[in-house]
């Protein structure tokens, strides 16, 4: 990987080609032709990387977005408040000798839900550090608010309300159905849910493999009657560049304001993968993470 | 193609534009009904704005090609692994001109539900418009479309009775220990060179060689005895919210490639017109992963110019379980982007309207030609 280089904006599309603009310079006839694209068989020739040389990979800027935004989510605790990117905005990777990838970026956030999203955009800035492929990268960032801090303490604390009163369907269940469906008296569940997955997206995050939570497909537990809510439940979990779905069981204690307690297990794919095994992310813990 | 095609232009410009269509007796538009929970019966009943499974697609195949029987006939591609037939739609104008094709192919992996669902509407919109729409009118002039509203049927059919999240095929391998292959993997292009796996217990699993499932050989098949004609192949997938142009398994470019990525932009803006989704344009390996043996990939490489994969909403949110709540939204926005695309390849084939419109060079060069052998 190159050296520190900041990112210039993409290429633009479109530009003819050498080849036509002189034939229509010889032809008197000719209109501006753009040119006729041979339609010949076979890749043109021409260096790998997209844009400007030194630049990061363009997909790497996403990545790291992705990572500080599920660290964000999860160091929050706030079901109402969780971020998904929106666009990158500008960024520039460093390797050292032992190739850890040190990520400076820009980025806009936006609310996850698609429901009550109102286009409104929060700007981020990151530092976000990830080990030669290795998962858990540190994360440094912040966002500005797209909703005033009063505001999502009432959208948590109602939420916690509806989640106490929730009965909740024990077992294997499809959230949402085969069809997209939630059920909104269900809501609070699947919104905890990704609140959790949070942690293990963040963790399993690394500068080539990056994950959604495709699917809730067991709910173990659903524990209201302490203070705390009381979660336990599996999901499917998507892994963009190899396809995979990676069913994980997640166990998590959530108030509103306090911080997420989360604990996971992924079944690891027959093939080697990374194992991340079992693990517990208190955020009570100072903002870097434990190991670094 | 190149000689045709100047051909054609050059009669396009000689020959006065007298062949309009009949604007007469317009089809009455049906308004899609929700249906009300009894099975469908007619076509006027059907919803474009659900998921469907398999049985309803077929039966939807059969009542467009008798409603719409002049225009839109149901034709035999091949069988599925697990022996069931595969059919396409073709969308086709009688006429004694020549006609270019438009391929386009859904669901050729199985969990990517809305791509099908696209399909269909779009089989609906050109349908229910090439009468009343002279944007949509004009395309079947000179271009038919055939459409594969599900590539990958047995797999399909897997998503609605077993896993909502199954992508391959449902061959079987090693002895029935493990079933499926990556049917976008298991093209004749860079065959298994990279993104794909060997290993029949992948996801991406390439198959047992380029072409081994009958699916693929279908597909192959069909379009490689029409590639002399088809200008646009168009694989819809889910999700990502992309427009990906060739290629996968190298980073090297096609040779059009900067017409392709100026035409996939200008889609891009098209469809974030409608409702302001956000679309990415780029090549495969260079906006999405490396990939090899893909159908897109495939389609260029034997001369079809315009390649697209199109992978609809959405950018993670609900992923492969698209709420049935979006696919109005997500059919308009890609109607357009689609109908962009072929505004672009109408134009650049066809279009001889007004002055200072391309002109392929063939054609001026064969003007000058026939100036030159009068005197």
């Amino acid at each position: 990987m190159p050296p520190a280089v900041s990112t210039p904006p993409a290429p633009r599309p479109g530009v003819p080609r050498p080849s036509a603009l002189l034939l229509a310079l010889a032809l008197a006839l000719c209109l501006a032709v753009p040119g006729l694209q041979a339609a010949g068989p076979g890749p043109g020739p021409g260096p790998g990387s997209p844009g400007v040389p030194g630049a990061p990979p363009p997909g790497l800027l996403r990545q790291a977005a992705r990572a500080a935004l599920h660290f964000l989510n999860f160091r929050a605790g706030s079901p109402s408040g969780l971020r998904v990117l929106a666009a990158v905005l500008r960024g520039r990777a460093a390797v050292d000798a032992r190739r850890t990838c040190r990520v400076d970026l820009e980025f806009t956030a936006e609310r996850y839900d698609p429901e009550v999203a109102d286009g409104r955009l929060g700007r981020c800035s990151a530092r976000v550090v990830f080990r030669h492929q290795k998962p858990r990268p540190a994360v440094n960032v912040t966002c500005t608010r797209f909703m005033e801090t009063s505001r999502s303490r009432r959208e948590d604390f109602l939420l916690y309300k509806r989640a106490k009163r929730l009965r909740a369907p024990l077992g294997a269940t499809s959230i949402p159905n085969s069809h997209g469906w939630i059920d909104p008296s269900l809501r609070p569940i699947w919104d905890l849910a990704f609140l959790g997955s949070s942690y293990v997206l963040w963790e399993r995050t690394t500068q080539t493999l990056h994950y959604y939570m495709a699917q809730l497909s067991s709910v173990n537990q659903w524990k209201t009657n302490e203070d705390a809510i009381d979660f336990d439940y599996m999901v499917l979990l998507h892994e963009f560049s190899t396809q995979e779905i990676i069913p994980c069981r997640i166990h998590l204690v959530w108030y509103p304001g306090k911080p997420l307690k989360v604990k996971y297990h992924c079944q690891e794919l027959h093939t080697a993968q990374e194992g991340s095994g079992t693990e517990e992310g208190s955020a009570v813990a100072p903002t870097q993470p434990n190991n670094f | 193609m190149k000689p045709l095609l100047g051909t054609l232009c050059l009669l396009g410009i000689l020959i006065p534009e007298g062949l309009g269509y009949d604007g007469s007796l317009a089809q009455p538009r049906r308004e899609v009904v929700e249906e009300t929970g009894s099975p469908w019966q007619s076509l006027d009943t059907y919803s474009y704005t659900r998921y469907h499974p398999m049985e309803e697609i077929y039966q939807w195949m059969i009542q467009i090609s008798e409603k719409y029987a002049g225009v839109a006939t149901q034709h035999f591609l091949g069988m599925t692994y697990e022996t069931r037939p595969m059919y396409y739609l073709k969308i086709s104008q009688p006429s004694d001109n020549p006609k270019k094709i438009i391929w386009m192919d859904c669901g050729i992996h199985a969990r990517e539900w809305i791509a099908p669902a696209f399909c269909q509407w779009f089989v609906k919109e050109i349908l229910q418009n090439y009468k009343d729409n002279p944007r949509i009118g004009r395309f079947l002039r000179n271009l038919d479309f055939y459409v594969l509203p599900v590539l990958n049927i047995d797999g399909y059919i897997y998503t609605w009775t077993t896993d909502r999240l199954w992508r391959k095929s449902r061959s079987s391998h090693n002895n029935g220990t493990c079933f499926g292959t990556d049917l976008n993997r298991n093209f004749n292009v860079s065959w298994c060179s990279i993104g794909a796996s060997k290993n029949c217990q992948d996801i991406t699993f390439c198959g047992s060689g380029p072409v081994s499932e009958p699916e693929t050989k279908a597909v192959s098949s069909f379009v490689e005895s029409k590639k002399e004609s088809i200008v646009c192949f168009l694989t819809m997938h889910s999700y990502g919210q992309l427009i990906l142009t060739p290629y996968g398994y190298t980073k090297n470019k096609s040779s059009n490639h900067e017409e392709l990525i100026q035409v996939g932009q200008k889609a891009a803006n098209a469809l974030k017109k409608k409702h302001g989704t956000n679309y990415r344009v780029g090549s495969s390996a260079d906006i999405l992963y490396a990939t090899s043996g893909s159908s897109r990939d495939w389609a260029r490489d034997i001369g079809i110019p315009f390649s697209y994969t199109f992978e609809l909403r959405d950018n993670g949110t609900y992923g492969f379980i698209l709420p049935a709540a979006q696919i109005q939204a997500t059919c308009e926005e890609t109607m357009e982007a689609v109908l962009s695309v072929l505004d672009d390849v109408y134009e650049k084939y066809w279009n001889s309207d007004s002055a200072g419109k391309v002109i392929p060079a063939t054609v001026v060069l064969g003007l000058l030609v026939s100036l030159v052998s009068i005197f």
